[in-house]
């Protein structure tokens, strides 16, 4: 076994020798170059490898997988009869299965290495402008990496695929402090295959670490009334991925998703438009093919307010008989509205700029609860304060449908761009 | 597999440093409505160092277990370190010096089962919940199995072994009213190999039964009432508490990143009725869920009093934070996978039992709540948290009532303890979940019912 490529053969012919009727392998490496700041003073350079082989197999309808790190031939003979006694224990269903033939194809994006100098020159960048610009901000954590990762796919159906990827990646935590007064925590993050421009230019970093020392001086509101919340990009991946998990395999083969029965129904305001473009050029992150061995697609999971897709692998969608989706979803971009953020705020009459949003895992019928963090209330069209204990409630599905403006303006994350979203009928609790 | 015994590689140590050989083992099965969806095995074994030189760290790690590569790791973690120290030019401290030994492994003596008894146990739990729960329209059934078996050999001379297994089944049920999906879900197990944990699937089925009463009366529930209200914490929700609201904000790296629990060491934060400690390895006698003898740095495992009596006492520290507070090392420097780095962790938090009873305190409510089970949990560096809550009761003149149906609460935890007028005599751990913190980690948590005021959210 000379190459990678060589070794996923060895792997599919070593199953179907061991009497395994479909057989597939992901074999990935992945290697990562990490700079970590730790109470605002770089601490660690961390050079990691690893890798991952997953076999899978499947004898008259039983399925059995097996996940290693070795790709040494004894390891690999191992881990082949692991699957093949896996398979054999478990239990027939007709729903398990491989891709079918596609063509064999190469992918690439992003640097093949990383810069460690660029990186250091931006981290260090980084601190002193922290440091300079927002002096009662302490950087409690931040990591700035380059994964390099590349990944082989094979079945026993004839496909193969490869793909290459190198990322950089970026996530600095904060919270802010003056004498005994302390912000709550916050975070952003994000993806690129450059680092072309300072740390605090990507995303919404900068004005997430303003917001945060404005956040030490904090206001309870009183009492309990139904208003609106403009959910910022940051904190609307909060809220995407509970509503696309209700779109994926478990929830839709168990029958507990709110959606099972909503495709191509109206399930959001019209305004909302959503895509999965995990192999878009707009996506610095994605990803170019699927778990279980298809070829990527750009999809629109929600077209003007119409769910358009379900988010089904191939398991799913044969177990469930509705159709599989293109992706297996993330690298979601949110189309921009014909709102700006102002006229957003100044449309409120009362409600709360939601910047971060800790809540319990919403309940299969879509309620969900928690508290606003680093969060702000909104009276007659103006941010007022930054709030402290105040909690929302309402409803995933209803979430969707009451959506009053999306704004124009949007953050690309790397791997997500989103717009800022006015939503109707929460409701908001003070202490 | 894991080599017991790293010694001889201590000659290539030039500054400090810790080698560290690691294997995670873990078996996944899952059966959704009589389907098996889930039937995996993984394993995932390595080699890192971690070397400190000038005030920073390098780190290198390695998949491959073999002489060159244990050299190699060991060559490139120092040159990570010297990287970063030539540029940083911290001219830190020297690390404390620590020296502890320690073989611990909890690997059953019983006779494997295979994966094939496996799936039947769970099968035979699912069958079980198809023909006596009659109302059930969505099941799943999950075992989890996680084995962590690492060697460690640091520049100090600290050498340890350890095998340490947890295995958890993971049970969730729905059922329909008036068009609406209600969900609970409960957890069995703890620490130890399948075969010392699980004996036969019957020995389950009294809790089950319990639950399913539980969810029964939930589908008749009703949302509780918004606001500030006197309620009972059972122990799943007092082991969430201690470890989600009060055992992050006082981990040494969190203070040194802003907490709030850094400008409240020696001053009263709860009810002298609380005391809090992370357990190193046994309480009361017994081995607690995640017992750490010698954590990822070489250091001794102790016991760490964070609050005694209402006063917040000490932080949890590694080996560079107990410089950084003029402490000592606490041993709960812990890394997950074999090219995670340690960092600071919890180990086994929990709040101590008090002399009330259960019963006593739930008959001292009027108008209040009994909130059993937590879904899910976060808190923040001021201490405010938030809680999922899917299992509870109201409480009416000092008697449970009906069930409430899914709902949050939230508070500042500093405050929120300061409000706790009485403590059960009686304690539980739990260690099902992860805690996130850059990597996941297996954590106890533990405690007895408290009865305190929370901000309950309604609907």
């Amino acid at each position: 076994m000379s190459s990678r490529k060589d070794i996923t053969n060895y792997c599919i012919e070593a199953m179907l020798k061991a009497g395994i009727q479909k057989a597939q392998c992901t074999l990935s490496d992945k290697s990562k170059d990490e700079f970590n700041v730790d109470g605002g003073e770089i601490s660690l350079l961390r050079t990691t490898n690893d890798t991952s082989l997953y076999m899978m197999g499947i004898i008259d309808d039983k399925r059995g997988s097996v996940s290693i790190n070795k790709t040494d031939k004894e390891s690999i003979d191992k881990a082949v009869k692991e699957v093949y006694d896996l398979a054999e224990s478990s239990e027939a269903d007709s729903a398990n299965d491989i891709s079918e033939l596609q063509p064999s194809k190469v992918f690439q994006k992003g640097p093949a290495e990383s810069d460690l100098n660029l990186m250091y020159d931006r981290i260090t960048a980084f601190l002193a402008y922290s440091l300079e610009t927002y002096p009662s901000l302490i950087l409690e954590q931040a990591i700035l990496d380059f994964v390099s990762k590349k990944s082989y796919f094979r079945n026993s159906n004839g496909v193969y695929f490869e793909s290459s990827r190198g990322i950089y990646n970026f996530s600095p935590m904060f919270t802010s402090k003056e004498g005994a007064e302390i912000s709550s925590f916050n975070y952003s993050g994000f993806s690129s295959g450059n680092l072309d421009r300072e740390l605090h230019e990507y995303g919404s970093i900068d004005t997430l670490m303003k917001q945060s020392t404005e956040q030490i001086s904090t206001k309870e509101i009183s009492g309990k009334f139904t208003g609106e919340i403009i959910i910022t990009p940051d904190c609307i991946e909060d809220f995407l991925s509970h509503i696309t998990s209700f779109l994926s395999d478990y929830p839709l083969i168990s029958g507990t998703s709110i959606y099972k029965d909503s495709l191509n129904e109206l399930i959001a305001d019209p305004q909302l438009t959503l895509h999965s473009k995990p192999v878009s050029d707009e996506i610095a992150d994605g990803y170019f093919f699927t778990p279980d061995g298809y070829e990527a697609r750009n999809s629109t999971i929600i077209e003007n307010g119409v769910l358009k897709t379900f988010l089904l692998g191939l398991y799913g969608a044969k177990k469930t008989g509705k159709p599989k989706a293109v992706n297996s979803g993330d690298s979601y971009v949110i189309d921009a509205g014909k709102y700006s953020f102002e006229e957003m705020v100044s449309s409120v009459e009362k409600g709360i700029l939601m910047c971060r949003f800790s809540g319990g895992n919403p309940s299969d019928s879509g309620d969900f609860s928690g508290v606003c963090k680093n969060s702000y209330y909104i009276e007659n069209g103006e941010i007022l304060y930054p709030v402290r204990e105040t909690m929302i409630s309402g409803n995933l599905g209803e979430l969707l449908k009451n959506i009053r403006r999306i704004s124009r303006e949007r953050i690309d994350f790397g791997s997500e761009i989103l717009p800022w979203i006015q939503v109707g009928g929460i409701t908001i609790s003070g202490k | 597999m894991i080599p017991k015994v790293l010694c001889g590689y201590s000659n290539l140590f030039t500054e400090y440093t810790e080698l560290r050989v690691q294997e995670n083992r873990s078996v996944n099965i899952a059966v959704v409505n009589g389907d098996v969806m889930g039937n995996s095995r993984s394993s995932s074994s390595g080699v890192s160092a971690r070397t400190y030189s000038n005030g920073v760290w390098g780190f290198s790690s390695d998949p491959e277990i073999n002489d060159e590569n244990i050299r190699k790791v060991i060559a490139f973690a120092t040159r990570n370190a010297k990287f970063l120290g030539s540029r940083e030019n911290k001219g830190g401290k020297s690390l404390p010096v620590t020296l502890g030994n320690s073989i611990r492994d909890y690997s059953t003596a019983k006779d494997r089962k295979s994966q094939k008894d496996l799936i039947d146990f769970v099968r035979e739990i699912d069958s079980r919940i198809m023909q006596d729960f009659k109302e059930i329209t969505s099941r799943t059934v999950a075992l989890g199995l996680l084995d962590m078996e690492k060697s460690l050999l640091t520049s100090d001379g600290s050498s340890a072994y350890s095998m340490t297994p947890k295995s958890i089944m993971y049970i969730s049920m729905s059922t329909e009213r008036d068009g609406q999906l209600i969900e609970l879900f409960d957890i069995y197990g703890g620490l130890g190999q399948f075969e010392d944990v699980f004996t036969t699937p019957d020995m389950l089925f009294e809790q089950m039964d319990e639950y399913y009463g539980h969810l029964r009366r939930k589908a008749e529930g009703i949302y509780p009432d918004a606001g500030i209200k006197e309620c009972i914490f059972d122990a799943d929700l007092a082991g969430i508490l201690a470890h989600e609201a009060i055992g992050h904000t006082t981990e040494a790296d969190s203070v040194r990143g802003g907490s709030i629990a850094g400008d409240y060491l020696n001053q009263e934060v709860a009810s002298p009725l609380v005391t809090m400690v992370d357990f190193a390895n046994s309480a009361y006698g017994k081995p607690c869920p995640i017992p750490v003898f010698i954590d990822d740095e070489g250091t001794e495992a102790k016991d760490v009093v964070l609050i005694d009596e209402g006063v917040l006492k000490r932080f949890m520290h590694n080996k560079e934070t107990s410089i950084q507070f003029d402490d000592e090392p606490t041993g709960n420097a812990r890394a997950y996978r074999f090219n995670d780095e340690p960092i600071i962790r919890m180990r086994n938090t929990a709040i101590l039992p008090g002399k009330s009873k259960l019963e006593d305190m739930i008959a001292s409510v009027q108008d209040g709540y009994y909130l059993m089970k937590p879904s899910n949990g976060q808190a923040d560096s001021t201490s405010e948290f938030m809680f999922g809550i899917i299992q509870g009761y109201e409480i009416k003149n000092g008697k449970l009532g009906r069930a409430i149906r899914d709902t949050t609460i939230s508070g500042i935890a500093f405050d929120m303890l300061k409000t706790v007028t009485a403590i059960s005599d009686e304690m539980k751990w739990t260690c099902a979940g992860m805690c996130g913190k850059k990597q996941p980690i297996p954590v106890g948590m533990g405690g007895p019912a408290i009865k305190c005021r929370v901000n309950i959210g309604g609907r």
